[in-house]
């Protein structure tokens, strides 16, 4: 196991398109993690001026809410990372060099672990990101400050992984189907914004609930503010386990969907 | 009785209505240099692809070392299939240590086999820097990691200059040396003839032909004679009995000798007709015409 991602490390580690694009993911996510605080109190500034009902300012970077807070904005940036993914996959089909590796002694099964496993190091980044931030902005931030408020909720965490693990994967395959990087970046766009949204809305709330992005994106809904709770809305403060089971089953179908195509396919 | 390396039985590949491959059965001993020859098209390399494990065949079997084919067996193989695929921003050293890492094979096997390809100087330049070649060249190294038992090489030759064509061949011939088996996909029958022990032809798919290039080159000697009168001379030779065929080529005068007989046997017998001769010469058939032969009579 090590050996493939010791393989696939040096594959990325000298490509300078892979790490313009995690810089660039980095360096957007700070900005956003930084300044979404005075984002909001702008608008509640502005709330604050025509609503009667005296809103409370709300910080975003306490604990323990800074957890959920974070992975919920994150979320909007996954995008990049499958980027990310959808090149290195198709790389491999552009240069010809995954029928190379076949050739050279490396199983159809082995490929696909290598980049699995180079996937959940990508997300496993990510996290660990978005944990230092998280402690900075939190200490900063947090007036009483207790060992306990700074682990509580870390389960946001784990749900974030999960959903960069299962976005990424569901990249991979699309990658890995359509062979060439614009066309699959294209499709997973399409698919993101357009086509499951549209699913969404004509199927019966149930199901509608189950497709693939859904999934993902419920892991970790709309974070609540004392606002919301003032007109009425109250959304989610944990993680359900329906939509962990949904979110890890649809991680496991994807990767055997690549395991298949690997294998059947002409190389 | 040589050991078997690789057997292939039956194998078809069906692409569409194009037979690719179509029910071919061969067997490479060890320590052959073994060619596989055809027309652009005939299937060589679709070949090479069903038995390196990248292409799936449509029925038949094969087996590499008496084993059913997995990755392990893979591993004791090198091989270059159609045009050296490596990733283009990574230097020649980094693309053969991924190579190394998938084969389980250390680091300094790469010096050595830089060395054997005369690429050390460049070794630290990317890929994409690298003339066809040098490319080439960079497949044989990466071909030639964890010293294979069997070297699969296709068209290896592909679109270089005559000086790099005669590179690649002391470079084979000197592999060959060492008792490794090379299996060798071309169209150019001249390298073929140079450098095989054991050849195919393929067309279309199908197997035409299956020997020992010892065999074809030796079937027919011709040789040649010219002299001041070449008709005396013809007349001479037919009264030969062991002559069993002249052709005029322009000054030359064509004859076949019977298998019992020696052109020294022949000298001596124009010397006592009192015939004079310039030019006596043993000509070899060429694989050349022999492959053309073989094509035109399979399209009959």
């Amino acid at each position: 196991m090590i050996r493939l991602l010791k393989i696939e490390l040096k594959k990325l580690i000298n490509n300078k398109t892979f790490w313009i694009l995690l810089g660039l993911y980095a360096i957007i996510l700070a900005l956003v993690f930084w300044s979404i605080q005075t984002f909001v109190n702008d608008i509640v500034k502005e709330t604050g001026k025509t609503v009667p009902i005296p809103v409370t300012k709300i910080s975003l970077y306490t604990f323990p809410d800074i957890w959920h807070n974070l992975t919920f904005i994150s979320g909007y940036l996954k995008l990049i990372l499958a980027i990310v993914v959808i090149i290195f996959i198709t790389n491999e089909y552009s240069y010809r060099t995954l029928r190379q590796n076949i050739i050279t002694g490396l199983s159809r099964l082995d490929f696909l672990l290598s980049k699995l496993l180079m996937v959940s190091v990508i997300a496993l980044g990510a996290t660990l990101f978005l944990y230092l931030n998280g402690l900075v902005l939190g200490i900063l931030n947090t007036t009483e400050l207790t060992f306990s408020l700074v682990f509580q909720k870390n389960i946001f965490l784990f749900a974030y992984f999960l959903e960069l693990f299962a976005f990424m994967t569901l990249a991979m395959m699309i990658g890995m189907f359509v062979k060439r990087s614009g066309l699959a970046i294209g499709i997973l766009l399409l698919y993101y914004y357009i086509i499951e949204p549209f699913l969404s809305y004509k199927l019966p709330y149930d199901i509608g609930d189950y497709l693939p992005l859904q999934a993902v994106a419920n892991l970790i809904d709309v974070p609540n503010t004392s606002m919301m709770k003032i007109v009425g809305l109250n959304f989610r403060e944990y993680i359900s386990v329906s939509d962990t089971l949904v979110t890890i089953a649809y991680t496991c179908l994807f990767s055997y969907f690549m395991f298949l195509i690997l294998r059947k396919r002409d190389l | 009785m040589s050991e078997v390396i690789l057997s292939i039985e039956n194998l078809s590949k069906h692409y569409g209505r194009i037979k690719a491959v179509d029910q071919l059965s061969l067997e490479i001993t060890k320590g052959s240099i073994y060619g596989i020859l055809g027309p652009n098209g005939s299937g060589k390399t679709t070949l090479l692809g069903i038995v390196l494990d990248v292409i799936n065949p449509k029925s038949g079997t094969f087996k590499w070392f008496g084993e059913l084919p997995n990755k392990n067996e893979r591993k004791r193989i090198g091989a270059i299939l159609e045009t050296p695929n490596f990733y283009p921003y990574l230097s020649a050293v980094k693309n053969l240590q991924i190579i190394a890492d998938i084969k389980g094979v250390p680091y300094d096997e790469i010096k050595r086999v830089l060395e054997t390809v005369e690429l050390t100087s460049r070794k630290n330049s990317t890929f994409r820097t690298f003339s066809l070649g040098m490319k080439q060249r960079l497949a044989i190294a990466a071909a030639l990691l964890g010293n294979p038992e069997v070297l699969i090489l296709d068209e290896p030759t592909n679109g270089l200059d005559p000086q790099g064509i005669a590179e690649i061949r002391n470079i084979i011939l000197a592999i060959a040396k060492k008792g490794i088996t090379i299996i060798l996909a071309s169209h150019l029958l001249d390298e073929v003839q140079k450098i095989c022990t054991h050849f195919t032809v393929l067309k279309q798919g199908k197997k035409l032909y299956s020997g020992k290039v010892d065999e074809i080159l030796n079937e027919s000697v011709l040789l040649e004679i010219s002299g001041p009168d070449l008709d005396t001379i013809n007349k001479a030779l037919n009264e030969f009995d062991k002559v069993l065929n002249v052709e005029k080529e322009g000054d030359l005068l064509i004859v076949k000798l019977a298998d019992n007989s020696t052109s020294s046997e022949l000298n001596n017998f124009l010397a006592t007709k009192n015939v004079a001769v310039s030019h006596l010469a043993l000509r070899k058939k060429s694989l050349e015409k022999y492959f053309l032969e073989l094509l035109a009579e399979s399209n009959d």
